[in-house]
């Protein structure tokens, strides 16, 4: 039993007998009114639907909502509505004024994170080639990263992802709409991915 | 490689560390960590290699690929930066609902618009009305001296026994709460006794204390 299946049964979250069926419109619905970004297994839990099901109706719901003022937000394996990015300025005049500045080192960074996340400060700083404690320490602040898991390697180092508040604050409704990187560069990313992997849980 | 003057770069480097405050010791160690490699990849390149790696001994990786590698990874992410950096500053964001926040200010009447800046002179002013609308803070309890003499309670017990034969003392002190109005009182008793004035009696312990003026020959 995973930690989230028992969060999600003490919330009561419990498959109800008989619901096998999930339309778009009620998921909207769900995710409106919650106050949080809800895990997948918490609306399969509540819908009792199986994993495929629920990411159809997630896919549904992504395309009605293309139009609208209001997007489906992915990440990981969380869920959340939030505005549309091009109704940012209209918000911002009923909101106020908020400014959001970030170092170039913060960006450069956050950038690493986003783009090889869950990544270690090893990795982070072996790419910046500078200490990287202190950016790091002021983005989890800043709530834009989390500490997302453990590596296995000497020490169990803590590797980040990037937040909901990331996704939010740069006006991305997926990981999967990252500007995207040059496709060479790209490449070469993920044929690196499993060498640097290991050189960074023995960092 | 063979270009870069080292020198030249350990002192720029060490002039942009001057610049900076605070802990500085990270940013130096990584100046080390950096120097080191290109130390390492210069001096190879200027200095003549064997033509080829000792049999059975395990390549090692070359240096400056690392560095380079290094260097177009790092400069990858920077470019992303960059456009992460242009993304922000359009301020398309997303926002999320945020529902106990919005009902409370939905129910305060606040709008988080505001046409025209508050004039800074209102905080003093709002505080000064505070001041003036707060109660005042109860005074504190304050202890007052009482003094009282064997002479005014030996008063009262003659006064008291020149209107009557006869006193019971329990019947003078009554209605009396106080310990140390009694104690005198009993302690003048004592006195008015030991002066031979006043003749006292207690039949039973705990019973009623009853004083008579002396009369006769011990009076005098």
């Amino acid at each position: 039993v995973t930690e989230e299946d028992a969060l999600a049964r003490l919330s009561g979250a419990e498959p109800g007998p008989g619901e096998t069926e999930l339309r778009a419109r009620d998921l909207e619905a769900l995710l409106f009114i919650a106050e949080r970004p809800l895990s997948r297994t918490e609306i399969r839990g509540l819908a009792g639907v199986d994993r495929e099901t629920l990411d159809e109706v997630l896919g549904d719901l992504e395309v009605d909502l293309r139009d609208r003022g209001i997007r489906l937000v992915l990440s990981e394996d969380r869920v959340e509505l939030a505005t549309a990015p091009d109704a940012a300025p209209l918000l911002s005049r009923y909101l106020g004024a908020d400014s959001f500045r970030l170092s170039p080192s913060a960006l450069e960074t956050i950038a690493i994170v986003a783009y090889r996340q869950p990544v270690t400060r090893a990795l982070i700083e072996r790419i910046r080639g500078v200490d990287s404690d202190h950016v790091l320490r002021s983005l989890l602040h800043r709530r834009l990263i989390v500490e997302h898991s453990r590596g296995e390697g000497v020490g169990r180092p803590i590797r980040y992802a990037t937040s909901f508040e990331f996704l939010e604050r740069f006006g991305i409704t997926s990981l999967d709409d990252l500007p995207p990187l040059e496709a060479e560069v790209a490449e070469r990313l993920v044929s690196d991915g499993s060498e640097e992997g290991s050189e960074v849980e023995a960092g | 490689v063979l270009s870069v003057s080292l020198g030249d770069l350990a002192g720029a480097y060490l002039e942009a560390i001057g610049d900076l405050t605070g802990d500085r010791l990270r940013h130096l160690s990584a100046f080390i960590s950096v120097a080191a490699q290109l130390i390492l990849i210069k001096s190879r390149a200027l200095l003549p290699r064997p033509p080829e790696p000792p049999v059975g001994r395990e390549q090692e990786p070359d240096p400056e690929t690392e560095l380079r590698e290094r260097l177009i990874l790092y400069r990858i992410h920077r470019d992303a930066a960059q456009r992460l950096a242009a993304r922000l500053e359009t301020g398309l964001r997303l926002h999320r609902r945020e529902a106990a926040a919005a009902l409370a200010a939905g129910r305060a009447g606040v709008s988080g618009y505001v046409a025209r800046p508050l004039d800074p002179d209102l905080l003093p002013a709002a505080l000064a009305g505070l001041i003036a609308i707060a109660p005042l803070p109860e005074p504190e309890p304050q202890l007052v001296r009482r003094t009282i003499t064997l002479a005014e309670r030996t008063a009262v017990l003659r006064e008291a026994l020149r209107n009557a034969p006869a006193v019971v003392l329990q019947d003078l002190l009554e209605g009396t709460r106080d310990r140390v109005l009694a104690a005198v009182t009993f302690l003048a008793l004592l006195e008015l006794v030991k002066q031979r004035e006043v003749e006292v009696e207690q039949l039973i312990p705990w019973g009623p204390i009853e004083c008579r003026l002396v009369t006769g020959p011990a009076a005098s």
